[in-house]
């Protein structure tokens, strides 16, 4: 409550006139420079990095659609970037494909975001009837099996050898086109944010049982994102697998790409369209601060960061801004709700 | 005169414990029936079964004709049956008008529905319900900062948001401060009158149901105890002993029942 009240002539000033000429001066400027970037002599490595980011960037939108709007905090999120990524190494690589001819990249990469897209809403169906952090150690477990599942089907994925892919190092291209899709994305939450679809995920995270009783379809809803999410993030993975030429279980399914996307968006607000990108975007270069001055203890001092955020600024760096954004505490809390009607229903009816 | 609402011998078991047991209740259109009893009669179980949120171990449900025995609560919402809750749904970070868009009718809404914005007449519509509810002023602060009075209000504005034909009212009065129950009595009464919307509703606040309602049905430990106009009711004698307990029936016939020490529920 008071952060919030002590944030109102910052927020007044940034949400109206001169405030909002500012921002989205401001946001047009970095957007002029990410293009320009690459036309002024960055260098491949530069490029690269910005890359990496921008993947970071977008694994935690598709985080913050189910973690953030939906209330749902999938602690496997990783999963579609890896099986988007084994996907289009499969159909690229020639030592996997059985007809001896690589496909592709586009079609391969496509392919690869439907397949992650398709079978997040299929194990979604399933781990979705769970809540709060039942829910988000069951996607934990997805995310371990589908690696050791990888790990073992030696004959289609390489085992845990992993696979080669064509290579073909243009790393402009590259960068281009995630930039592309990185805005997209982050136009797509904002428009979604706007419509009935968002407004009912927003009613889902608040209240579920409270949704349906409204007439929602919570379930077909829910799911709807979540293999949306699963797909983008699986794009993503496909995009990032050919950029690195190699894949293995152990470097495409890994869970600091969860972690990562779930600190981003907390740091940069749960629950608010800009969150995810301003927080991802600071702690990537926060980590490579960390890591070029405190080599031995960039993770101790990323894991105080994170309870620092928690304890105080639950709201993240847009949530101070965004009375859309959801406390950090709440991560879980707004589910327990729900739990608490139940013992009421089976022991005093 | 063809029941808008008709469930015919539900019966609800949790393990051992048969909390809804062969329960028959009507509600015809624009009618407004109560449902009391003591704490534990089944109540707000047999709610959770009409509105879907519970599958039910025996009997049927229908509404407006349809069968909706084994519907989803949200597809038994989007026929037009809306509720409330003992404990407040209520979507507490969003604003009182936000949560008003939220509870329009999502009957037939498609997929190009879905991905455009709230409309202009929806808004219009929850601004002048939450004038109706004396919620007005409170319009875009977060719904988590109403009292708990106003909490019952906005929650049974979300409710007629939907335009129900029937809403179950669930404890509209539980934590509501006297002067502010009469505004409650008006507001339903004039939605009943002037929309046509019927009401089943939960109470403890026996005056409220009597006042509201021309047809009472009594629970008690799952099964249908009396029912009749809340002056029969008033008098049954079988209802005054399980509703009011021995302390009620003392009162009643004035005669000092040595049994009265206190087991009775009070009401």
């Amino acid at each position: 409550m008071n952060s919030r009240r002590s944030a109102r002539p910052l927020r007044q000033w940034l949400a109206g006139g001169r405030g909002l000429a500012a921002t989205r001066v401001a946001v047009a400027a970095v957007l002029a420079w990410l293009i320009v970037l690459p036309l002024v002599g960055a260098t491949d490595s530069t490029m690269f990095t910005m890359t990496l980011m921008f993947t970071s960037v977008a694994v935690a939108i598709n985080w913050n659609l189910t973690g953030g709007f939906t209330g749902y905090v999938d602690f496997g999120h990783a999963v579609w970037f890896g099986l988007g990524a084994y996907v289009t190494a499969i159909l690229m690589s020639l030592q996997a494909n059985s007809l001896g001819i690589g496909w592709p990249p586009v079609p391969a990469i496509v392919v690869g975001a439907v397949v992650a897209g398709a079978l997040a809403g299929l194990i979604g169906r399933a781990t979705m009837r769970l809540r709060g952090p039942y829910f988000s150690i069951a996607m934990l477990g997805t995310f371990v099996a589908v690696r050791e599942i990888v790990r073992t089907w030696g004959g289609l994925t390489g085992g845990g050898v992993g696979l080669t892919l064509p290579p073909y190092l243009n790393r402009q291209l590259f960068y281009y086109v995630e930039l592309v899709l990185v805005v997209g994305l982050v136009a797509l939450t904002w428009w979604l944010r706007r419509t009935r679809f968002g407004a009912a995920l927003v009613a889902i995270r608040e209240d579920e049982l409270g949704a349906q009783m409204r007439g929602i379809s919570t379930t077909r809803l829910k799911v709807a994102v979540f293999s949306f999410a699963g797909a983008s993030t699986g794009l993503f993975g496909g995009l990032w697998a050919y950029q690195n030429t190699f894949v293995d279980p152990d470097i495409a399914f890994t869970e600091v790409r969860t972690i990562d996307a779930i600190m981003g968006t907390l740091l940069g607000g749960l629950g608010t369209v800009a969150g995810p990108v301003v927080g991802s975007v600071v702690l990537y270069w926060l980590r490579e601060v960390l890591w070029a001055n405190l080599l031995d203890y960039h993770l101790v001092a990323q894991g105080v960061l994170l309870i620092m955020v928690v304890l105080l600024m639950p709201r993240g760096i847009v949530g101070a801004f965004d009375r859309r954004g959801v406390s950090a505490r709440r991560l879980w809390r707004f589910r327990r709700r729900q739990a608490d009607d139940q013992p009421e229903k089976a022991t005093a009816p | 005169m063809t029941a808008l609402l008709e469930a015919a011998r539900v019966v609800k078991r949790f393990g051992g414990l048969t909390a809804v047991d062969g329960v028959d209740i009507e509600v015809a259109p624009g009618e407004m029936v109560g449902l009391i009893g003591p704490n534990g009669s089944g109540k707000t179980t047999l709610f959770d079964c009409l509105s879907g949120i519970q599958s039910i171990d025996g009997g049927s449900v229908s509404f407006d004709g349809v069968d909706i025995t084994r519907r989803r609560p949200h597809q038994v919402a989007r026929l037009g049956m809306a509720r409330t809750f003992q404990l407040i749904r209520i979507y507490r970070d969003l604003t009182v008008l936000e949560n008003m868009e939220l509870s329009t009718q999502w009957a037939g809404v498609g997929l190009r529905d879905l991905f455009r914005r709230a409309d202009a007449a929806t808004r219009r519509k929850g601004e002048d319900l939450l004038e109706f509810l004396m919620l007005g002023p409170m319009r875009d602060e977060p719904a988590g900062t109403l009292s708990g009075g106003q909490r019952r209000l906005l929650e049974i504005g979300m409710a007629l948001m939907s335009d129900p034909r029937l809403v179950l009212l669930d404890e509209a009065t539980a934590g509501v401060n006297p002067s502010l129950v009469e505004d409650i009595k008006d507001r339903l009464r004039a939605v009943n009158s002037g929309k046509g919307v019927a009401f089943l509703l939960v109470e403890h606040n026996v005056q409220f149901v009597a006042d509201l309602c021309e047809r009472v049905v009594v629970l008690d430990a799952g099964s249908k105890l009396a029912e009749g106009t809340p002056g029969q009711i008033m008098d049954d004698p079988a209802v005054i002993e399980a509703y009011f307990g021995a302390a009620g029936r003392a009162r009643q016939t004035n005669v000092g029942d040595a049994g009265g020490n206190g087991t009775g529920a009070g009401p």
